[in-house]
């Protein structure tokens, strides 16, 4: 069982690696949102889909990419690609790119669950699939599409939005002048970023 | 065979595979030419999408993620335009992304819009063929000239791993 020390150790030693000047890419270290991630991921079934962004360790951790596997993709610099075919993760560093690939998937899910598709060939559960975004990601058109479509058309698809109120260190707020409403279908809590948007402070911008 | 025949024949074949879906916009109701190398498929096998392509790239993606493939249809080259991110820095980055772990196979199929009897203008006409072949690494593109390319090249696009981008002449529906 992970815990919350377990996630903050984690993250710790990505520190002291990145600052060790052994990872030569960009890490984005999670933290400050532990509880609120270990809640959620209580709900997560190990074959469910995660899809998730640039700042992954966390919600990789918590579906149950070994801890090694994850340090040792982080030190060939993939921090920001973090992926796994079992369990099922994958994360991309653009905002709002990830929306539509989990739309995708949650689609093909239902296909599957509907029996739209042969179901002799294809035998479905109850697989669903999880999307984390942050803020700013969250105010985006096309989430709002991805969001529509996801409710028009029932599918297994649960956004996440984690908001720690910054793009990098753009303002959401500010640059919006405001803030949409929040869907009561979309799981939302508010943390604040531990760490820089990337880096520890310590080392060069990119 | 003429040139639409064969597009069809292609269709037909790739929609006896189980894995196989096909979505995008005109493909389950008329407006664009596509619709008519579609029509004859089952309805079951076809999603009509609302128009908002880059999600449609994306969820190409995510469908083929999930081990569907997906015949992914963009009525015209100029709409393809709209799906870039999608397909630039996603689809066609994956593969190194995730160190071969994901090859998604994804057919998209487009169409440079024709010119007679009706011009469509510049925003409907565009071939954006050589910028497109430039800009991909993972993605392969093959631009259908004739007949007989036609059903090997959807063929080649289902058997191969990884994604293609398989590029029509409107105009050749009616010429060739």
């Amino acid at each position: 069982m992970i815990d919350k020390q377990f996630l903050i150790d984690f993250e710790i030693e990505v520190k002291e690696v990145y600052d060790s000047g052994k990872i030569t890419a960009p890490v984005h270290l999670s933290g400050g949102n532990e509880e609120q991630l270990i809640k959620i991921f209580e709900d997560v079934n190990e074959d469910d889909w995660v899809f998730s962004s640039w700042r992954n360790h966390y919600h990789a951790l918590l579906h149950g990419i070994p801890r090694d596997t994850l340090m040792d993709l982080i030190v060939r610099g993939k921090s920001m690609s973090v992926y796994s075919k079992e369990p099922k993760f994958y994360s991309s560093a653009i905002v709002g790119g990830i929306i539509p690939i989990a739309l995708g998937a949650a689609k093909a899910l239902k296909m599957k669950q509907d029996d739209t598709l042969n179901k002799n060939y294809y035998r479905d559960n109850e697989r669903k699939v999880w999307c984390f975004i942050g803020d700013m990601t969250f105010e985006t058109g096309i989430f709002y599409e991805a969001h529509k479509y996801t409710k028009n058309f029932d599918l297994p698809l649960q956004f996440v939005v984690e908001d720690n109120g910054l793009s990098t260190n753009t303002p959401t707020d500010k640059t919006w002048n405001g803030r949409r409403d929040r869907p009561s279908d979309v799981i939302y809590y508010q943390y604040e970023r531990v760490y820089p948007h990337h880096g520890t402070g310590n080392w060069v911008l990119f | 065979m003429k040139y639409k025949d064969e597009i069809i024949r292609s269709m037909e074949w790739l929609a006896d595979k189980d894995d196989t879906i096909f979505f995008g916009q005109s493909v389950l109701y008329s407006g664009n030419a596509i619709y008519n190398t579609l029509k004859t498929l089952p309805e079951e096998k076809r999603i009509e999408l609302p128009v908002f392509e880059e999600i449609q790239m994306g969820m190409s993606t995510g469908m083929a993620l999930e081990g569907l493939v997906p015949i992914s249809c963009f009525p015209r080259f100029d709409f393809f335009m709209r799906c870039m991110d999608a397909l630039v820095n996603h689809l066609d980055k994956i593969q190194e992304m995730t160190e071969e772990t994901f090859k998604p196979k994804v057919i998209m199929r487009t169409s440079i819009g024709s010119t007679t009897p009706l011009n469509g203008g510049v925003q409907h006409t565009q071939d954006y063929t050589v910028p497109i072949i430039k800009m991909l690494h993972e993605v392969n593109v093959v631009l259908l000239n004739e007949p007989k390319q036609i059903f090997p090249a959807f063929e080649s696009a289902y058997d191969r791993d990884g994604s293609s981008l398989i590029i029509e002449w409107g105009d050749y529906y009616n010429e060739k």
